[in-house]
């Protein structure tokens, strides 16, 4: 699905990304987690053909990233950045609609099946009912959902999340968390989201993929990264893990720096 | 708004503009009726008689080849305006672009200075040919000035225009100390004006504005994307770098063609995508049709205004649009401070 062989990318003096190579395949729910200013968010933004990078050094389903023309990518990758602020005035659905120009053409007005997906994208995130909102009275969360609605209508198989769901109350990070697994277990989406919450990483997120100071430093099943004594190494906190009882994932209590 | 709503109102704006169109021909400072002005115009535009009858030659001449191809000018030149108004404000995301504020009018206008001055005004290359040139070097400049890497730095760019504005408007002053015989051509440029254009000019601005306004129009959705930020467009997929090239240089040419027959006319492109933008919303695909007619209306308003405030002298129309325009920005301004502290 999307393979990065020996990523590099430094700035001015500074390396910023060393030697990055990994796999990831379909259907899986990917967590990118690390420190700030460890690269997961400069890692993201080439994995989306946002910045450009070298030929053969990241491939997409098998192909060159740089081999697709931008509207072909953005019927692979939809990603949902950190922020977005606006300076014009949208609504809510003209926005979510932006998530069908990959598959429309110019002067062409919206189908039938556009607004149907746009319509069904903003149901499943819960936010139908601020269609007509001007997108700058939203709240942040509520602007959030509808980012995630906007690259839902992508409908991509596989979809960026940069610690996304941040600004969002536990209610909708939850609801979006859960949203985001069903969309990954029905329609074999692969989902990379970069996390801060690691309980929320543990509970959701099939592998991790760890990053310190721009070098991969573990990928594997979650539950196999997150121990202690890598909590330890990666966060630089102390950590212990709390067994919560058959069927349920373990919780993670930060005990001291 | 429904469909059905908006396709009535934009009936409705079509319908004044066409009759503000009539207005503008049938009045004017010299001494002839309205009714006669009427007569003429019927008969020859709508019965196609080669001569209107009973109307001497003279009458007929400056409904035919002196109003008309003005009133016609004025329509090309003010949705041209707005449209390219429009364009720029979404490629450099930014409300308060428009191509008088960026220096690509001044450009224009010095590329046809230079052209008068070097005697090339009679050939078309030479006057507007000149115009693109000198407003494309412009538009590369300030650009210049303005980008740090990738990223184009809102206010560096305000700056940079206003700055290539002095420059140009200073380096015009000089050229025409230096050549006094061609003064009142190259004061006509500064100032704006359509007191001059032919039927030529009439076509040739019409072609390039039909091209410009077709390519804006192609890109509308892109455009759209790229107001929220060109990160969302490029992962919507959009070729944001090659975008915002080929509607930087089909607006400069746009601008270039109208600035050489008409001068610098500021603030159109500034005034109408944001009156229609305050009752329509944001959506490109919407304001493309409003701000063609909507730069009509306000163009042939402003003309009729700098023909008819003092008669039987004229006004720069130039000066109507900045009357009403740098209010205008000045008020976006505010509102652009309001929003960064909100």
């Amino acid at each position: 699905m999307i393979e990065v062989s020996h990523l590099n990318y430094t700035a001015g003096k500074r390396k910023i990304l060393s030697d990055i190579s990994f796999h990831m395949k379909n259907r899986c729910f990917y967590g990118i987690v690390g420190n700030n200013g460890s690269g997961k968010t400069t890692l993201v933004r080439f994995l989306s053909g946002i910045t450009d990078v070298p030929d053969n050094t990241i491939r997409i389903m098998g192909r060159d990233i740089n081999s697709y023309s931008h509207k072909t990518l953005a019927r692979h990758i939809a990603l949902v950045p950190q922020h977005t602020s606006l300076m014009f005035d949208f609504s809510a659905h003209q926005i979510v609609l932006m998530g069908r120009m990959p598959y429309q053409k110019p002067l062409h007005a919206d189908s039938e099946q556009d607004l149907e997906t746009v319509r069904d994208c903003m149901t499943k995130t819960n936010t139908w009912h601020l269609r007509d909102m001007n997108v700058n009275n939203l709240s942040g969360g509520e602007f959030q959902r509808v980012i995630i609605a906007r690259a839902l209508a992508q409908q991509t198989p596989i979809l960026f999340l940069d610690e996304a769901i941040s600004n969002l109350d536990i209610h909708h990070q939850i609801e979006i968390m859960d949203l985001l697994k069903r969309i990954n277990a029905e329609s074999e989406t692969c989902i990379v989201m970069i996390l801060h919450d690691l309980n929320l990483a543990m509970q959701y997120c099939d592998e991790l993929l760890v990053l310190k100071e721009g070098s991969l430093e573990a990928f594997g099943p979650t539950e196999e990264i997150l121990t202690r004594e890598n909590i330890r190494n990666i966060f630089n906190v102390d950590a212990s893990l709390v067994d919560c009882g058959p069927g349920l994932k373990r919780h993670i209590i930060i005990s001291r720096l | 708004m429904s469909r059905r709503k908006n396709g009535l109102v934009f009936f409705g704006l079509c319908i004044f503009c066409a009759g503000l169109a009539v207005v503008s021909c049938i009045i004017g400072v010299s001494d002839i009726s309205p009714s006669t002005a009427l007569r003429v115009l019927a008969e020859r535009l709508l019965f196609l008689n080669s001569a209107a009858t009973g109307v001497d030659e003279g009458t007929e001449y400056i409904i035919m080849n002196i109003r008309l191809p003005r009133v016609l000018f004025a329509l090309v030149a003010g949705s041209g305006l707005s449209v390219c108004g429009l364009a720029f404000q979404a490629i450099f995301r930014n409300p308060l672009s428009d191509p008088y504020v960026l220096g690509v009018s001044s450009g224009a206008s010095f590329g046809a200075a230079l052209a008068i001055i070097l005697g090339l005004e009679s050939s078309l290359f030479g006057l507007s040919g000149l115009s693109f040139l000198s407003a494309l070097v412009t538009v590369m400049l300030i650009i210049k000035i303005a980008s740090y890497g990738n990223r184009i730095h809102t206010t560096t760019l305000l700056l940079a225009g206003i700055s290539i504005n002095f420059l140009i408007s200073a380096t015009i002053s000089l050229m025409l100390i230096l050549n006094q015989e061609q003064m009142d051509k190259i004061i006509f440029w500064t100032m704006g004006s359509l007191s001059y254009v032919t039927y030529g000019n009439v076509l040739t601005a019409f072609v390039a504005v039909m091209l410009g306004t077709g390519v804006v129009a192609f890109n509308a959705r892109p455009l759209n994307a790229m107001l929220i930020d060109s990160q969302s467009a490029t992962t919507l997929g959009v070729n944001v770098e090659r975008t915002k090239r080929t509607i930087l240089l089909v607006c400069t040419l746009m601008v270039a063609v109208i600035v050489a027959y008409s001068g610098v006319i500021g603030f159109i492109g500034l005034v109408v995508p944001h009156m229609v933008r305050l009752c329509m919303g944001s959506d490109n695909r919407r304001l493309i049709p409003y701000s063609i007619v909507g730069g009509m209306i306000f163009m042939l308003a402003s003309d009729l205004l700098s023909r008819m405030l003092i008669p039987p002298s004229e006004i720069p129309v130039g000066s109507i649009t900045a009357l009403i325009g740098s209010p205008f920005f000045i008020f976006l301004l505010f509102n652009a401070k309001k929003r960064l502290n909100k």
